[in-house]
């Protein structure tokens, strides 16, 4: 298993970090251009070093709503706060959260005209203005703790699958942010890759970092997280700890969530 | 049941070629109808192929190519001020052999078996050419100069980091050299562009009007794919009005009418009133080859730029561009060699490049009737570059390759 972030080993001594909010949202509402309501006022609270793992049926909204959290989407109704600062639609704002805010996506996003090694070390240079010494350093490290560091030259389409997701997320980390949004990290890998970028999950979470995963890992679930949600149609419907969510959830819509994916 | 598997190995199969006999049957008489074909379009092939050569060694007369062969290449440039001409063709040489080295600083061989055929071509090229002996020294100097540069240039990429940087720079500062050079001024006698022609014309035009319409095509199609309403709607309008007019209409348009719309004195010389209607022509079709690569970028890439905090400008720079214009360079080369031959257009707003001083040629008595001969050379000359140019093409697709 890969290690990641042994430097904060403190922050999980303290559990799940010093309960400062990360992330607020209040009835967050949102509709699609062709009227669709896909959040109808969801609100939830992530704490800082908090794992969250959000669950549902596809076109639950959940994605949609974890991409609001780094202005991907917009959304009309409501408001988001991220680390402190209410994401408006102002460009500067939104700018700055998304330095603070790492994303993972399901189809990975590398840039194919890029080596691995320039995928990680694009944005510390032109986002964060570093010296190209010191971005190539830090790339390095990450690529070595994701385990991809003798791929470094290669290009994104000459790597696996897996391979591919744990270049992602070494890129995200480049930035150093505060919280990690993971969109479906695994759905599109092949069954054999998906332990890998798991693996590289597990230890970024043991290292205290706040992570708000939407996944239908459930091992993955029980294991890492701190809290489950369910949502379906648009509203957050269950909100719980793995061990109740799995075992005696309440919500009779949890209930028949579970029997579809068990 | 029990399955035998062939055994593995690591090497794919021989590819059985059984000598040339099989390979006529396999591709040429596989079956009776195929055989009756071949033997006619062999019969024809040969027919065309023996009166073409009958034509061109005992009808033709191949006079009229080397009694002008000047006015092909330079047109009516000064004599006296030729060696301007051949300090131009060293640069350019110069050049070539560095950039030429330096991107094949990487490989196992410089001058591999093409190059030297190339290179020999050249060579045979500038001892037989109907043209006084200095002029076939100076270009075989100057091939010796282009395969010295690569040579060197070879070296220079091994040992200097960040060559490529400079060698772009060279280019750059080269064309005011050339600017320079051709035109004159700056303690140099001037000469007007009336008196440039033949290739040396045709090239001069095309490489501008490539050079300003790429920069341009680019921003007109990034304008067409803008959230500003008004850039998006001029971008759209621009390119489809462009496109609904025929090139020549632009070209007579910029001959006979700016003209009476400015002051004497104002009026620019025909030939840049030339490079600006092909530059504005050829600029929408390059939007419209530029945006079809912008719209192949999956959102996705977009998005990811975006999540690691990359504004828009940087996002466009840096990752949708790079990409587009890979997708799109044999569009664009094809519009680029589109160009090239639009420039025979010219000749009928009386330009004497390469085709309008070969119209001249014809309506000289003394060589009237030598359609055949005239227009047969100048034809190999364009085909000669068009190749050159997808050649090219091929060998920056191929060196951009990602995915293996």
């Amino acid at each position: 298993m890969t290690q990641i972030g042994t430097e904060t080993v403190q922050d999980t001594m303290n559990g799940s970090g010093d309960d400062k909010p990360m992330i607020i949202a209040q009835d967050v509402e949102k509709w699609y251009d062709n009227n669709f309501h896909v959040l109808r006022g969801v609100s939830m609270t992530v704490t800082k070093g908090e794992v969250l793992v959000v669950m549902g049926p596809s076109g639950s909204g959940k994605s949609t709503f974890i991409r609001t959290f780094n202005a991907l989407e917009s959304y009309q109704k409501g408001k988001i706060f991220v680390d402190g600062i209410l994401l408006s639609h102002d460009v500067k704002n939104i700018e700055t959260i998304r330095q603070e805010v790492g994303m993972v996506f399901q189809q990975f996003n590398l840039f194919p005209h890029l080596s691995v090694l320039q995928n990680v070390m694009l944005a510390p240079i032109w986002v964060r203005r570093w010296p190209k010494a010191r971005a190539e350093e830090v790339a390095l490290q990450l690529l070595e703790r994701v385990g991809i560091l003798e791929q470094a030259k290669k290009f994104p389409g000459q790597l696996s699958g897996g391979q591919q997701q744990r270049v992602a997320i070494a890129r995200a980390l480049a930035m150093q942010p505060k919280i990690m949004l993971f969109d479906e990290p695994t759905s599109a890998l092949d069954p054999e890759m998906v332990r890998e970028v798991l693996d590289v999950m597990r230890s970024l979470a043991d290292s205290g970092m706040t992570m708000v995963v939407v996944t239908h890992e459930v091992g993955f679930a029980r294991e890492v997280a701190d809290r489950v949600v369910l949502m379906a149609d648009g509203l957050l419907v269950e909100e719980a700890t793995p061990e109740v969510f799995f075992n005696s959830p309440t919500e009779e819509r949890t209930k028949k969530f579970l029997s579809q994916i068990l | 049941m029990t399955t035998t598997f062939p055994p593995s190995s690591s090497a794919p199969p021989a590819s059985n070629s059984g000598g040339l006999m099989a390979w006529l049957r396999k591709n040429l008489f596989n079956n009776w109808l195929n055989g009756i074909l071949t033997v006619a379009i062999s019969a024809m092939l040969v027919w065309v192929g023996m009166s073409f050569l009958e034509w061109a060694f005992t009808v033709a007369q191949w006079s009229v190519i080397p009694a002008n062969w000047q006015l092909y290449f330079v047109g009516r440039y000064p004599n006296d001020q030729y060696w301007r001409l051949w300090a131009i063709f060293g640069l350019v040489a110069i050049l070539s052999g560095l950039s030429w080295g330096i991107l094949a600083r990487n490989t196992a061989q410089l001058f591999t078996k093409t190059a030297l055929i190339c290179l020999g071509l050249l060579g045979v090229f500038g001892v037989i050419m109907p043209a006084p002996l200095t002029s076939r020294l100076l270009f075989l100097g100057a091939v010796i100069l282009l395969a010295a540069a690569a040579w060197g240039g070879r070296q220079l990429g091994h040992s200097v980091a960040g060559i490529g940087r400079w060698i772009s720079f060279a280019w750059i500062a080269s064309f005011f050299v050339v600017m320079w050079l051709l035109a004159g001024g700056f303690g140099l006698e001037s000469v007007s562009t009336g008196n440039w022609g033949g290739l040396l014309l045709t090239l001069f035009i095309s490489v501008v009007s490539i050079l300003l319409c790429f920069p341009m095509g680019v921003l007109l199609a990034l304008g067409r794919q803008s959230s500003l309403p008004v850039v998006r709607l001029l971008s759209v309008l621009y390119i489809e009005i462009i496109r609904g007019v025929p090139l020549i209409a632009i070209l007579f348009i910029g001959q006979n009418m700016i003209p009476l719309f400015l002051p004497q004195g104002m009026r620019p010389d025909n030939v840049y009133r030339a490079i600006l209607g092909l530059t504005l022509f050829s600029a929408a079709y390059l939007a419209e080859n530029v945006r079809g690569g912008l719209q192949a970028i999956p959102r996705g890439q977009m998005e990811a730029a975006h999540a690691l905090g990359l504004n828009p400008a940087l996002t466009t720079m840096l990752i949708i561009l790079p990409q587009a214009l890979k997708i799109s360079i044999p569009a664009i080369v094809g519009q680029f060699i589109s160009l090239f031959q639009d420039t025979t257009l010219l000749s009928i707003v009386s330009i004497l490049e390469l085709l309008g001083i070969s119209r001249s040629i014809l309506a000289n008595p003394s060589f009237i009737g030598r359609y055949w001969e005239v227009y047969l050379f100048i034809g190999v000359i364009y085909w000669l570059f068009c190749y050159l140019m997808s050649i090219g093409s091929r060998r920056i697709e191929a060196s951009l390759n990602t995915e293996h």
